[in-house]
């Protein structure tokens, strides 16, 4: 097979999968709209609607037909992008997705970013100085940080660097008049579009420290396996072989042991960044941030059924793709599973 | 594999001329529940510009930990004594002169060749690192890349710069790892078991050309082997080594005729031969001592027939015998067998 040929099954292969999780998540989500207690019609019809306003809505929704029926619709509809509509917003679901999820795609990548940027370089400098006291420090701060809930974190972060010492601001995503045209609906995103520094500065003083405590948790995880997997690959033969060939221990470490120990923390990293879509939903409404973890938050709590599963789905679909840009780093960073994919390069 | 030693076409012994390497009672030892064990016990030996020289001995004889020794590669051990190559002591060096000594004055060829190459780095940036971590352009240490491998007779060597180490058979990575050694032209040229995870025919191709090169450069050798067929037809001297000291040390030819350390004569034995009859394997009793648990006196007092009072109290120390040096308190007569 040629190479250009067996990079296209390739994505072929993987986007299959793609379509099938998705296809799994949707009718497991129709699944639980079916099992879920409590009857749709009278849920869509409000609490005070009379009986015959809920046979009216019943008939309406077409809930009246078999659930076969009801299950082709479904996908029928999902498929045009109609993910219904919510009850507590009373606008189409995917509406309210597409104002909430930028803001959350926002502080999750930032927060990622500062995830990486800090259990990165404390991974490798705890492996370098395996046993030391710069290890041992970081060690015992990956445990507490690792136990703090974080909304705890979020509100003690925001007494003292917001309340008491004004560094940053409360809450929001920007200040009054230092909004920038909506594009992406990404604050930091469209200031830059608008080519406005000031409102750049302004989004950013505002994500920083949301995303902060998001990372933290995360952080200590990755941290700990890149470590680890640091402190195996320091352990291999072919690290005595750079070492003999005269190389400093920063090229040891930074030329050929991290990128033999990155899988691991790539993986992690990819879970991750799903884990973190859902726990925004804490650091969102400490922070009001009007992001989908406060969207999903007030869903459940009203019962907002669409709006729920019109969430759920739409993580899923992200998540789909974060694991499908992994798979996609791990063959650039190694040969050989590179040539397990594609034949001998 | 041959059995026959070949003194013949070796370089002869210039007098006078100071050693290239000089190890004197070379201690290694590796804190163990806050006890220090030494698991190399005061070895001493050198070797001369060109010599070949092997050091042979069975698991956990300390020779591979001596030999790393030499280039202070055993990060979590201690070492004590004198190692002296070149006019300088590498145990006395600061960490960054002995990155100088590492790869250029000595270089090394391991093992497992497979285990011993980065999976994630070209084959080419892998020997070229030798040079680039010296300094030298990409370009010109990709040539000098090229030009080793042809040396070492890699065919399209070229196109096999930019191949990875799992696209390669074990003896043409055998051959990458030499060349990742000789690429810095080094004076000593440690060799750590290098054949032993190769098939018998790669071997042959191995050893042929590391005997080549090493006659080309005037390279010195430290071949580390237990596989005493290779040592008759590579080495000038063997150094026999037995629970962290040297036994005996003496030049090819004499030792495999005459052994004068019952335990070089017990290793001798136990090589099967098809010239002489015999119903079984020889072997020698018993097995070596663990590093934690070696026994006083003559450590391998427990497993020789030749044993006395003396061997179980005292322990040998390695003294000049018929131009041969052996520790043992009642060698092997002069002409054995």
């Amino acid at each position: 097979m040629s190479r250009a040929r067996s990079y296209l099954w390739f994505f072929a292969k993987r986007l299959g999968t793609v379509v099938f999780a998705l296809w799994s998540l949707g009718s497991l989500v129709f699944l639980m709209i079916k099992v879920i207690p409590g009857d749709e019609a009278q849920i869509a019809a409000g609490p005070d609607a009379s009986p015959d306003q809920v046979a009216l809505v019943r008939q309406r929704l077409g809930l009246d037909a078999s659930v076969i029926v009801q299950y082709f619709r479904f996908w029928g509809r999902l498929l045009h992008g109609d993910l219904g509509t919510s009850i507590t917003t009373f606008q189409p679901v995917l509406l309210d997705l597409e104002r909430t999820l930028p803001s959350t795609l926002e502080l999750v990548v930032v927060a990622m970013l500062i995830n990486l940027s800090v259990s990165i370089p404390a991974g490798l400098i705890a492996a370098a100085r395996r046993g030391g006291r710069t290890d041992g420090l970081f060690r015992v701060l990956a445990v507490i940080l690792g136990g703090m809930p974080a909304f705890w974190l979020a509100l003690m972060l925001q007494y003292l660097l917001a309340a008491r010492y004004r560094l940053l601001p409360i809450s929001g995503q920007n200040s009054y008049g230092m909004e920038p045209p909506r594009w992406t609906g990404v604050p930091t995103l469209d200031a830059i579009a608008a080519g406005n520094m000031a409102s750049l500065l302004d989004a950013l003083t505002y994500i920083v420290l949301p995303a902060a405590v998001l990372a933290v948790l995360y952080s200590t995880q990755i941290f700990r396996a890149l470590r680890t997997s640091l402190l195996g690959v320091l352990e291999s033969d072919f690290i005595m072989a750079v070492r003999a060939k005269g190389a400093t221990e920063r090229r040891v470490l930074i030329g050929h042991a991290f990128p033999n120990s990155i899988n691991p923390v790539l993986t992690l990293a990819g879970t991750q960044l799903g884990a973190m879509i859902g726990a925004a939903v804490l650091v969102e409404t400490v922070f009001a941030r009007r992001g989908i973890g406060t969207y999903m938050f007030n869903a459940v709590a009203q019962k907002d059924m669409y709006a729920v599963l019109g969430s759920v789905l739409f993580i899923g679909a992200i998540v789909c793709l974060i694991n499908l840009v992994v798979d996609v780093l791990q063959i650039v960073v190694d040969p050989r599973i590179r040539a397990a994919q594609f034949g001998r390069s | 594999m041959m059995m026959q030693p070949n003194p013949a076409g070796r370089p002869a012994p210039v007098p006078g001329e100071a050693p290239l390497l000089s190890v004197d009672n070379l201690c290694v030892s590796i804190r163990v529940d806050d006890r220090s064990v030494n698991i190399v016990d005061g070895v001493s030996f050198s070797i001369r510009r060109g010599e070949r020289v092997a050091l042979v001995g069975e698991s956990g004889s300390g020779k591979s930990v001596t030999a790393r020794a030499l280039m202070r590669l055993e990060r979590r051990m201690k070492a004590t004594g004198s190692i002296v190559c070149d006019g300088r002591d590498i145990l006395k060096l600061s960490d960054g002169e002995m990155r100088r000594v590492r790869g250029g004055t000595i270089g090394m060829v391991f093992q497992d060749p497979m285990s011993f190459l980065d999976p994630l780095r070209t084959i080419g940036d892998q020997i070229a690192e030798t040079l680039r971590i010296r300094g030298v352009s990409r370009r010109d240490a990709e040539r000098k890349a090229l030009h080793i491998l042809d040396e070492l007779k890699v065919e399209r060597a070229a196109e096999r710069l930019t191949a990875y180490p799992h696209e390669f058979s074990g003896g043409m990575r055998q051959r990458v790892v030499l060349a990742m050694a000789l690429i810095g032209d080094p004076r000593l040229l440690i060799a750590d078991e290098p054949t032993t995870a190769l098939d018998v025919r790669v071997q042959d191709q191995v050893l042929a050309l590391l005997d080549e090169i090493s006659r080309s450069r005037g390279l010195s050798v430290l071949f580390i082997t237990h596989d005493l067929g290779i040592v008759a037809g590579f080495a000038d001297r063997v150094m026999v080594m037995y629970a962290g000291s040297v036994v005996e040390d003496g030049d090819v030819y004499s030792t495999f005729a005459a052994p004068r350390h019952p335990y070089t004569r017990g290793l001798l034995d136990a090589v099967p031969r098809i010239d002489r009859d015999s119903d079984r394997l020889a072997s020698i009793r018993g097995t070596p001592p663990h590093v934690f648990a070696r026994p006083q006196g003559c450590p391998f007092h427990p497993r020789c027939d030749r044993a006395f009072e003396r061997c179980v109290i005292e322990r040998p120390v390695l003294r000049e015998l018929g131009g041969m040096r052996v520790a043992c308190h009642r060698p092997e007569p002069e002409a054995a067998r």
